[in-house]
Order: structure tokens, then sequence, then C-alpha cells
């Protein structure tokens, strides 16, 4: 049976590090690689070794293809094509292949410089892995090869995360990370054209119920609030192309209505990065950037204005909003070592950071930090971490599956164990199987594709003179014909009629039989109780007899002739196409046995 | 996506709310649950009262909300789904029977409880175990059920004051019954120490029974009000003895009287008349329930889609209007329900036992809000006093 093998790779049951190996049809794809954030050593790669033992990757794999910039995405990419080796291409969308390698130059430095590691991957080696990426443009379908087609459509995780649908010949599958809104009202327009055999997701959230956007919002704004009413500054250091641009708005509509006076800033490294970036990718953006966008200059705000670094020393309150995100080097650090002393202060982690950097130690509660040169800083202003991404929970994996109609669903990523319930609840509410392959092993998914054939007219024409019930899906009927493949199409046709398309040239065949029969009755006599009895055994065939002398059943003739040497035996000779060859013995052996006495 | 004519309430309320809340988060269930039940401290079960299939879903609460010390550190926020389960039918009821992994719950249409396991870490799915027969078949309102610490777990169960019996889990024996032949519907049952319980009935009569006697129950009226259509619900409070347990009765007109349990029969402590806003058409949702933790508070949900909590406090023989301490409308002015016609009702609210002002309330339209307030008045002598 076609089946279709899906294998996360990575050790373990930990989650944090994307990468899965799908063989569809005779391909090899790649979904993501990315780093696992939590090691420090070679646990943080996916295990390549399960695509073969040593060796380069590009003999082994078809294409990569990666759904989105975060690192526990494509953190590994580097290191898979430039230390593992792969020469092939890697399918990401045209802002995902923008940021990549900034985010990954970024991680690399973190991780060699501030943590001095070796065995990692090098700057130019970003600079060859990024050579290798094809960029993907939105609905476009990208022919990797003679047989396999893919094409990515809008997922609205992140700017450029895209959902992937690979199809194979008449085998598909979708991939997705985590759909918004906005995607998820546009799934069932497109994908309904075929439903994919499995749909893959993560499943990292699914168990999650999450608290609604407005209510994270209110948190944030409450913070900010309260320490601007007490006189404190608050630093936001922010990822130029995360949330800070929805943050600012929040904000601006926040000191608008509150009448608020104290002045937001924004650092000009941000606003130049930003603004090159949307403006890049404004069909990219969701609805509410676009329309700041396009209602006014990305950054012109009433309240928010460009932050010039002697601002940082002016007394009173103050929000600021810089880069990086981590507070690992520049701007964003250089404020949180003047405001870190002052308890009145507070800082805003709106994300992940990663280990080594400044970020990462606060958030873990560390409250005295070294500096260059030895020099200690004593953190005393608020810290507080605040999650503004989105992930698919349990609500969000049903309302997929119910737009998507996969055939399958395969789930990464999660504890099986913690899963039952959901694995059952999907079962239940769509009929389908779901599948939870733990990271190392393999899902087989069992497919049917349909293979369309065309049937000649003719053809057609002549089974449904045949007669008898009209063809009915549920019950197959044998037919003969002769199926031709020319080109990329299949067709099915008459014996005659491919007899003739080749150019060949029709041989009959005709099996005769001689059988000896006792009975004293002269030949039309004979041949008629033969007529007689074959009628009351073959109902439902058709039985005539001829004026000719003969009888046919079907296409088998019977004639009768005396014996030479007995008089009262009978030699009856049958004949029949090889086509009839199951009625012709059948009749064969039935007048072998004679006929009943009580004939007429 | 919220329409766009709400999204003005909803910005002014939220504006308050920074205010007038110093928590708030606000869940979306697939289905509405009309139970909230605590299964420990940082889990409960919610389950769905659809006429045919519903879930069983056992939360864990946001890890936010129990990080005290490193609040700010902490960015969980969300429910997660610890075990869940498939029911047959709806789940109107639904108790955690204390000390076990076990929950029982009844539909609302027979007397008849469904065993619940809610399973441990190695495995997420609640399962079935069986079932405990009511003494009646047919029963319009369902029946309560009630339970204590005991070993080995018993569960008091019943749908009108003659069916009321004690019945030990695992076996299903039958320990104790409640002798009486009158057959009023309850509304309440409840244990207020471990042999003492009270069962209060529609009508506002409440039966104190004491399960080691086989005396008669002690029998108190309903209290003086108007009209025989009037139904009546309740709540006592557990204090540490049980002398010193108070009982809340709500009439649907808004009566609200606070009772002695050692004086039920006699005359109230207090009572008021409470705003009780919309009527909606059914009252099956009325909850009303004394605060853990505050002295003298009480909370009151099911009459329209706001939580309502007031300061019995100052409340005196009179029954005057008073206005509520505190009220929750986050289901009214965030309510995802499309269906106009039938404005959202709150389906069922519960207090944390020991933060004190942190409750966890389920609306109609599937909402789950889990809010800590901030009590308006800010003067010591008005207050309410957490008691720990």
């Amino acid at each position: 049976m076609p089946e279709i093998n899906v294998t996360p790779l990575g050790a373990g049951q930990d989650v944090g590090r994307s990468c899965i190996l799908v063989s569809i049809g005779g391909k090899n794809i790649m979904l993501d690689c990315g780093m696992h954030m939590g090691y420090n050593d070679d646990r943080r790669f996916p295990d390549f070794s399960y695509i073969t033992q040593n060796g380069r990757l590009t003999d082994f794999l078809d294409c990569v293809i990666i759904s989105h910039f975060h690192l526990d995405h494509c953190g590994a990419l580097p290191y898979m094509s430039e230390m593992v080796g792969y020469d092939g291409p890697i399918y990401m969308t045209h802002p995902t292949k923008a940021i990549c390698p900034i985010l990954l130059e970024d991680f690399r430095k973190i991780t060699v410089d501030k943590k001095g590691e070796t065995n990692f991957f090098t700057s130019q080696m970003i600079k060859d892995c990024m050579k290798k990426v094809v960029p993907l443009n939105l609905h476009q379908t990208v022919q990797v090869d003679d047989e396999l087609e893919i094409k990515a459509y809008y997922a609205g995780h992140v700017l450029g995360a895209a959902m992937v649908h690979i199809k194979v010949g008449s085998e598909s599958v979708v991939y997705t990370v985590s759909v918004n809104k906005y995607a998820k009202s546009h799934i069932s327009a497109w994908i309904d054209k075929c439903r994919p055999d499995i749909l893959i997701s993560e499943s990292t959230y699914a168990t999650t119920i999450r608290d609604s956007k407005r209510c994270r919002e209110r948190d944030f704004l409450k913070k900010v609030h309260e320490t601007i009413e007490r006189g404190g500054k608050v630093l936001i250091p922010v990822f130029a192309l995360g949330r800070a641009q929805e943050l600012c708005i929040l904000l601006e509509t926040f000191w608008e209505r509150m009448n608020l006076k104290a002045p937001i800033y924004f650092s000009t490294g941000l606003t130049e990065k930003a603004n090159h970036y949307y403006k890049l990718f404004i069909t990219w953006t969701n609805q509410k950037i676009r329309k700041t966008f396009v209602q006014r200059n990305m950054f012109e705000f009433k309240h928010i204005k460009a932050f010039d670094r002697s601002y940082a020393d002016n007394p009173g309150p103050m929000v600021v909003f810089a880069t990086p995100g981590m507070l690992h080097a520049g701007q964003s650090l250089q404020i949180f070592k003047k405001w870190a002393g002052n308890e009145k202060n507070m800082v805003i982690m709106p994300g992940y950071c990663v280990q080594g950097t400044i970020g990462h130690k606060i958030l873990n509660g560390q409250r005295k930090l070294e500096m260059e040169g030895r020099a200690t800083l004593d953190v005393k202003l608020q810290v507080e971490y605040m999650s503004f991404s989105a992930h698919a929970d349990a609500k969000g994996i049903m309302q997929l599956i119910r737009m998507a109609e996969p055939r399958n669903m395969l789930l990464v990523h999660g504890e099986a164990v913690k899963m039952e319930f959901l694995k059952g609840k999907i079962e239940q509410e769509f009929s389908i199987d779901c599948y939870m392959p733990a990271n190392g092993e393999t899902a087989t998914v069992t497919t049917n594709p349909s293979v369309p054939v065309d049937i000649s007219l003719n053809l057609l024409k002549r089974e449904m003179a045949l007669g008898g019930p009209l063809p009915d899906p549920k019950k197959p009927r044998t037919m003969h014909g002769t199926l031709i493949m020319k080109e990329n199409s299949l067709k099915l046709v008459s014996s005659e009629q491919a007899l003739k398309e080749l150019g060949l040239n029709e041989h009959q065949l005709r099996f005769t039989c001689r059988v000896q029969l006792q009975d004293p009755h002269s030949d039309p006599d004979t041949l008629h109780r033969i007529y007689t009895h074959l009628k009351s055994v073959l109902k439902g065939y058709t039985i005539q007899h001829l004026p000719d002398g003969t009888v046919m059943v079907e296409s088998i003739v019977i004639k009768v002739s005396s014996s030479a040497e007995d008089t009262n035996a009978k030699v009856l000779l049958l004949s029949w196409s090889y086509q009839d060859e199951d009625l012709g013995s059948f009749l064969s052996t039935l007048l072998k046995k004679g006929l009943p006495s009580g004939l007429c | 996506m919220e329409d766009v004519e709400f999204d003005d309430i909803l910005d002014d309320w939220f504006i308050e709310s920074l205010k007038t809340y110093k928590d708030l988060h606000v869940y979306q269930l697939e289905h509405p649950t009309q139970v909230i039940e605590w299964t420990s401290e940082k889990t409960v079960c919610v389950a769905g009262y659809s006429l045919s299939k519903n879930e069983i879903l056992e939360l864990r609460l946001p890890l936010k909300l129990f990080a005290d010390e490193n609040k700010g550190l902490c960015a969980e926020r969300d429910f997660k789904v610890a075990h869940g389960g498939f029911t047959d039918g709806p789940v109107r009821r639904l108790r955690h029977i204390p000390g076990t992994r076990c929950v029982v719950t009844n539909d609302g249409l027979s007397s008849d409880l469904q065993v619940w396991d809610l399973g441990g870490d190695d495995s997420d799915v609640i399962r079935r175990t069986g079932s405990i027969a009511g003494r009646r078949n047919v029963s319009e309102r369902g029946s309560r059920i009630a339970a204590r610490l005991s070993s080995p777990p018993e569960v008091l169960h019943g749908a009108q004051s003659s069916d009321i019996q004690l019945t030990e889990l695992t076996s299903g024996r039958t320990l104790y019954k409640l002798e009486t032949d009158s057959t009023d519907p309850l509304s309440f049952l409840q244990f207020v120490s471990d042999t003492v319980f009270l069962a209060g009935c529609c009508n506002g009569s409440v039966y104190v029974t004491d399960t080691r006697t086989s005396a008669a129950p002690q029998l108190s009226p309903p209290p003086a009000s108007s009209g025989d259509s009037v139904l009546w619900w309740a709540d006592a409070s557990v204090g540490p003895h049980p002398s010193s347990c108070r009982v809340v009765r709500l009439s649907s007109s808004g009566q609200a009287v606070v009772s002695d349990l050692r004086s039920l029969g006699g005359g109230a402590v207090c009572q008021a008349q409470v705003d009780v806003q919309e009527r909606c058409c059914n009252l099956d949702h009325v909850r009303v329930s004394w605060a853990p933790t505050l002295d003298d508070c009480i909370s009151v949900s099911g009459f329209s889609g706001v939580v309502q909590i007031y300061n019995t406090c100052g409340w005196s023989m009179e029954l005057q209007e008073r206005q509520p301490l505190f009220q929750h409308r986050g289901h009214v002015v965030s309510s995802q329900q499309t269906d106009d016609s039938t404005p959202v009702f709150t389906t069922a609210h519960i207090w944390h036992p020991e933060r004190p002002r942190t409750l966890l309330s389920a609306a109609s339209d599937g909402s789950v809000h889990v809010w800590d307030w901030v009590d308006p008045e800010q003067s010591a002598a008005g207050s309410p006093i957490p008691r720990t």
C-alpha cells in the first residue's frame, strides 16, 4: 500500500527544536531545521544520523523547507548545510530569507563571543547557507523536480510565516506551525481542492487554553502605568520585527485615552530597521500594522518620539523601546545599566531570551550581574516577563482540522501520555487517525491515492449495453479493457481500440473439444435434449437452438454428430473462444456426465 | 473578532479594569460549563451541558496566579488541560470527593450519579468508573451532590428531601437515609461538619441533619417572604466550629437572608434586598456563596451576566435595598455570543479557597474568567478583613 512516512528528528521527548523528515512518493523532504535553545552541546542540533550515518545529506534529501524565522525552526540550518553538508535547495518565503541571517548572526555572536563556544557555525557559513535559499512567493506552485511540487500559504504567526503544501502525484501533506485568525478563515477556500493526506502541526501548546490577548495587553498597560505613576522609567527591549509595533500602537492609544504626559521613546536603530522590513514586506503584515503604516509613516506617532542616548539621564518617568531584544549588547543594554539600580524602574521583556544574554539571566531571577571589567551590577528594578507570542492551542488545532479536512492528522512535539485525550477528541470528532510520533520515531500513514483514468466512450457504451444493474461505486463490476499510459495520462479503452492504436493485428483463439455421449436418439433429437438440459441448468445465460443444427451458449457452439463406430454413441463438438474459457470448461465437464434420463 | 460597537464598551471597562482588578484572565472554552469545582489547590473541573456528548476537563490554573514572590518573572497565563474525558449526556452538577481523584456528576435529568476517575500522571484521560443509583428515577431538577473528607470515601446526594442518602463510593452501600415524607425539591446540599449536613429546598426551608442520630432532622421554615412561586438557594459558611456556621438564603426575587445555623428556625441575623437585574428565563444557574476568607462577604451570580459581591456587615433586619460592594461585568462586555436574543448569563462561580479576592466565573457563551478584584472601600472601617 502506498504510504507517507513522517519522522520528527531529535533526541528524546523534549520539545524546542523543530526538524521533521517526510518521505512521500519516493521524495525526502526536511521541514524546518531548528536549534534547541536549552542545550549547550550537540543535543541542540537535530539528529541527522537518521538520514545517513556519515557523509553529506544532499543525496538523501530532495529539498528543505523553512516555515518561519524563529531560531527553534531555522537555528540549525547553517550547521546542517555547511557542517554536515547539504547542497540542495532550501525553500523559504522572502521575509524569512531576509530576516533569518540576521537572527542567525546575532545568535552566533552571542554563543561564540559571549559564551566562547567552538563547535559552532561561522558568519561565512551563514552566508554560504543563505546562497542555497530559493525564495517562495505566496500561492505560487514551485516544481522542485518533475514529481515534487510545493506551495506556500500565509500563516500569520510571525512576519513571513508560511503554511506549506507538498504534493507528489496525488498524495499531499500540509505543514503548519501556527495559524492566525485571518489565515484560518481562508484555509478552507484553497485547501478543499484536495484534502491533504496528512496535516502536520506542532502540539506543544495543544493542551492549553489561552488567556485572551486583551488581558495580556491589559497587564502590560497596567505595569507601564503603575511605573509611570510612581515616577519610574520603563525599558522595553525589543526585536525590530517582533511585537514592537503593536505595543507602540497600544501605548499610543492608551496615552491618548488617559491623557498621559510622560514621554515615550523609540530608539532610531529600531525605526530604520523596522521601516525597511515593513516597507519591503507590506503584503505580509497584519491589518493593524498596515493600517498604521498607510495612515501615517510608520513611526510618526503623537506621543512617541525618537530617542537620543542623552535622554536616558533625564529625570522623571518615561518609556523607552530599544534594541536588541535580549539585552545582550547595544542601546538597550546601555540604558539597562543606567536604570537597573533604581527600584522604581521597570524592564519588560516581551519575548524569549537566549542563554548567555543578560535578558536570560534576569528572567531567571538573577539580581547581581557581572559586567565587563569585573564590575557587578545590582538589579533593583522590577523585572517583568510578558509573553505575546501566538501558538496553536487546543481550540486552534481543532479549528485547523475542521477547515483543512485532512485524511489524517499528525502532531509533533507533545508528550504522548499527555495527549491521549486530544487524540481521542480528534479521532471522535473527525473520524480520522491522529498520529503522535516521538522524536526519532517514524509514523507511517497509509494513503489511498486515487489514480484518475479516462475511459473511452465506446468502452463505456459497451459496458452499459451489457445490461444488468447500473454501476454502483460500492459494488465493483469486472470489466475488460486495456490500460494505455501515454505521456502523463491514463486511458482505458476496448481491446480492439488498443490494438488499432498500437497497430497490432487481432488474433482469435478458439478451443475445441469432443465429448462422447451415449444416446440412442437421432442427432437432432439429441441436440434438442442437450438444449433443454442446458436451459434448465444454466439459467440466466443466453442459450439458443439455431436452425443450422447447433446450440449456442453465449459464444460457445455445440454440434452433434453420430459416432462412426457405435450407433448409440454421439460425438459432441464444443467450440469456444478463449474469453469464454470458464464457461466452456464447465460445459464440457457437464456434458461428459451425460444427459439426465427424464428429458424429453 | 469583536463587534465594532462593542469595542467602545470594552475599552471603557477595559481601562477601568486597570484600577478595579489586580489580576484578570479571560478564557474561552469550546463549550460553556455550568460547573466549576476545585479538585486540588491548583486544578478545577469544568464540563459541558449540551444534551448529547460533552467533555469533562480538569484544568490547571495558570502558574502566574500562584507565583507570589517572583510573579513578574512568570509569563505563564494559560490554563492547561491536565485531564479530559467524554460524557454521554449533560453535566449539571459535579462534585469532587475530597481525598480521592474521583468526581461525581449528575445530568440534571435523573437522580442517578456517574463516578469518574480523573487520572494520574500516567494518562490524561478521565474515565467513568461506575454509577450510583438515586432513589427516584426521573427528576426534573436532578440530584444535588455533597461530600466531605472521609475514609472510605462517601457521597451525599438527593433530588428532593425524601431522597437524600449517603452512599459509600466504592461499594455503593447506603449508609444513611434522611427520613421524611415531604418531597420538596432541593436547591442546596452541603456538609458543615463530618456528620452534620444541610439540605436546602427550593421553597426556602432547610433541613439540618446529623448522620449519627436516628432522630428526625430539624426543619426550619422558609424566611418570611412574598409569594409561593418564589425559589430559594442557599450556602453555608464553614467555620472552625459548626456552631459559628452561618447560612445565607437568596430568593428569586432578590431577598437575601443571613441566619446563624443554631437559630435557623428563629429570626434571621440580617437581610437585604439585593440588586437582581434582568431576569433571564431559566434560573437553574443561580449561585450564592460565602467568601471563604473575607468575613461577611457573599457572592451572587446567575440572574444575569454579572457576578456581584456584597458585604453583609452593616445589613440590618430591615429589608432594605443594598448595593453590591463589587460587580464583575466582564462576561457581559466581552461576550462572544453571536445570538443577540438571549443575553449572556453567568452559569457558575467559585472563590479561591485561600486568595481572599480571587474568583473564577463561567458564562453561557463559554467564557471562563479568573479575577482578583480590588476592594473599592479603601477605609479600614468598611473593608472586609481577610481571616488569614
